[in-house]
């Protein structure tokens, strides 16, 4: 199995160890990762705010490089997922759309075209779809870990263009909680909003909300929040103690990546997937050897 | 099959959720259930509809904590979404309750006038001549004169949830943009100012709006293009638009982020400066290197160019 793989900036910054976990876990199921050539930023839900045309025209670039090595896209954050699934929505959709954005693609100089030939999927949605991946790898079963499968957002909405599964109802992270040999508990916060885009703006409200999230999974009793986004998880994870103290709570909660729940379920140490290099709960975590 | 509604009361006062009992027919809405118990089962049960059609927005309602137009959802596609025999219903969220399900409409219009959500009509447009615009022009904001005014998108808007004092109803938005986007509008930026002042850029971008809208209407998408309108005529827009603005810039220049930087194009250096304890706990756990130089993608003269040929486009 190989995809072309979409990063994203923040897996080449602050959550480096979310670049190395994927790397390592993709290459031990047997996923081929090639990372998109000179791809730049999605966007991050907010370029299309400041010119929708040159954000759309970004991504449809990026796309195209994967198109030209004949790869579907793989990406592992919510909203990189989003902002390139919206891009090709779009450009499928809307012929003349399209031949404006590859106009502008060649008058930037940009050898390919957007052509629509390659499908954008999440990390969370091929090991839910290719179940035979994990077959056989689940060297340490999680069977003492209750964990609370946090989705975020991006990855579940808007339904039209995020339509792996029910929005309103989504199953995918669960079963694979469940196949990674761990319990999952149903909390509150599943499906809300971490408010990582509008942490500046709205710095009050966001530190709320990242309380009542870590503060919901706590309650009930879940020992790690994992979560297939990158940005919640730096969210949560980096001012979990603002958030405790926003909403009065002694929550304690390590938060994961999606990628780092599963190398831990294939025998992969702390170090490995680089959760020394996370802020919150570091001495919650009990790995067994 | 029967299906269990449990229905959240609210009666002068007094909270309770209240069981029925209800024989599911093929094609029953939400909303003929609701009518069954209340000529079948309980009178007492307040709800309001009208058209039955999904165009009056009169019957949104919040079914498993997802608002939903109650005449047009059937009810056996929520049992099979929520692989149940039991379904939740409460009143929009994000509104006063005024007896059951029945929400207070009232403070939503006094917010919805905080936009002037009318148009004055460009001077060159008279009684004799009207006020003609071309299909093209029209198309423009055609989408968001569709709203119906049923509060869905309101209902779980995470923002909103949290504090509603410095922010709008999606809807508000909406109607926002399809104003600005008019171009028989004397004065788009009246509401485009009055939308950025009451909290244009504190959106949490969570896309609920968008989700719960029955009419696809996008609402997530309208803020998005009245932020962009706010560029387009140059209003300052502080952090929120800061923001945005250095990760637009950061693709022109580098290709990505520059995290390190974004606080202090969002925010000024003073602000940014008082960071400076988170920054520290980020040094301490390896997530900030300050030693290390930002890259520069090596195809950023492309980049650059296609950046500059979508905006000359867009002109």
């Amino acid at each position: 199995m190989k995809y072309a793989f979409f990063p994203g900036c923040v897996l080449k910054g602050a959550a480096a160890e979310a670049y190395t976990s994927m790397q390592k876990v993709c290459d031990k199921i047997g996923i081929e990762l090639v990372e998109i050539e000179n791809w730049t930023c999605c966007g991050a839900s907010h370029a299309q705010g400041v010119n929708d045309l040159a954000a759309l025209a970004v991504n449809a670039r990026n796309i195209s490089i994967a198109e030209h090595e004949g790869l579907p896209i793989m990406t592992v954050c919510n909203t990189c997922t989003l902002q390139l699934r919206t891009a090709k929505h779009r450009l499928d959709s809307d012929e003349k759309l399209k031949e404006k954005i590859n106009g502008i693609l060649k008058e930037g100089g940009h050898p390919y075209e957007y052509k629509g030939t390659s499908e954008i999927t999440h990390f969370l949605w091929v090991l839910d779809a290719h179940p035979e991946l994990l077959k056989g790898q689940i060297v340490r079963p999680l069977s003492d870990w209750k964990v609370a499968a946090y989705y975020g957002c991006h990855i579940l909405r808007p339904q039209e263009i995020m339509n792996y599964e029910d929005g309103k109802n989504p199953h995918s992270f669960e079963r694979l909680v469940k196949t990674l040999g761990a319990q999952n508990v149903e909390f509150d916060a599943k499906r809300k909003c971490c408010g990582f885009h509008a942490q500046l703006a709205a710095e009050d409200d966001v530190m709320k909300v990242t309380g009542q999230i870590v503060d919901s999974a706590f309650r009930a009793e879940a020992t790690v929040l994992a979560t297939p986004c990158p940005l919640c998880q730096m969210q949560l994870d980096m001012y979990e103690p603002e958030g405790r103290e926003a909403v009065h709570s002694r929550a304690e909660v390590p938060i994961l990546h999606l990628q780092q729940l599963v190398g831990f379920a294939l025998g992969m140490s702390k170090e490995d997937v680089g959760f020394n290099r996370h802020v919150s709960a570091q001495a919650k975590l009990k790995l067994d050897s | 099959m029967d299906v269990t509604l449990k229905i959240h009361r609210f009666v002068e006062g007094r909270k309770w959720v209240q069981g029925y009992s209800v024989p599911v027919s093929v094609g029953m809405t939400v909303l003929e259930s609701l009518i069954f118990v209340k000529e079948k089962l309980d009178p007492t049960l307040s709800f309001t509809c009208s058209c039955r059609s999904s165009i009056c927005g009169a019957c949104a309602v919040r079914v498993n904590g997802n608002a939903e137009l109650s005449c047009e959802i059937l009810v056996e596609d929520l049992l099979k979404r929520y692989e149940t025999d039991t379904l939740t219903i409460e009143p929009l969220g994000n509104f006063r309750v005024i007896r059951d399900l029945i929400v207070d409409w009232d403070p939503k219009y006094d917010r919805l006038k905080k936009i002037k959500p009318a148009i004055e009509p460009k001077p060159e447009f008279t009684a004799e001549t009207g006020c003609k615009q071309s299909p093209e022009e029209f198309n423009k904001f055609k989408k968001y004169a569709g709203c119906i005014l049923c509060g869905s998108c309101v209902s779980e808007c995470n923002k909103n949830t949290l504090n509603e004092k410095d922010f709008l109803d999606p809807f508000v938005f909406v109607k926002a943009e399809r104003l600005v986007a008019d171009s028989r509008n004397r004065s788009p930026r009246e509401h485009l100012q009055a939308v950025q002042d009451a909290g244009l850029w504190r959106c949490f971008n969570c896309q609920e709006c968008t989700a719960k809208c029955p009419k696809g209407l996008d609402p997530a998408g309208a803020i998005e293009k009245l932020k962009e309108a706010t560029f387009k005529m140059g209003l300052s827009q502080g952090v929120g638009g800061n923001h945005a603005k250095a990760i637009y810039d950061d693709i022109s220049d580098s290709g990505m982020l520059d995290e390190s930087k974004l606080n202090i194009k969002s925010e000024g250096f003073i602000m940014a400066g008082l960071r400076l304890p988170m920054a520290l706990r980020l040094l301490n756990v390896g997530k900030m290197n300050p030693l290390e130089s930002h890259p520069i993608n090596p195809e950023i003269q492309t980049i650059k160019a296609i950046v500059k040929a979508a905006e000359k486009e867009d002109e």
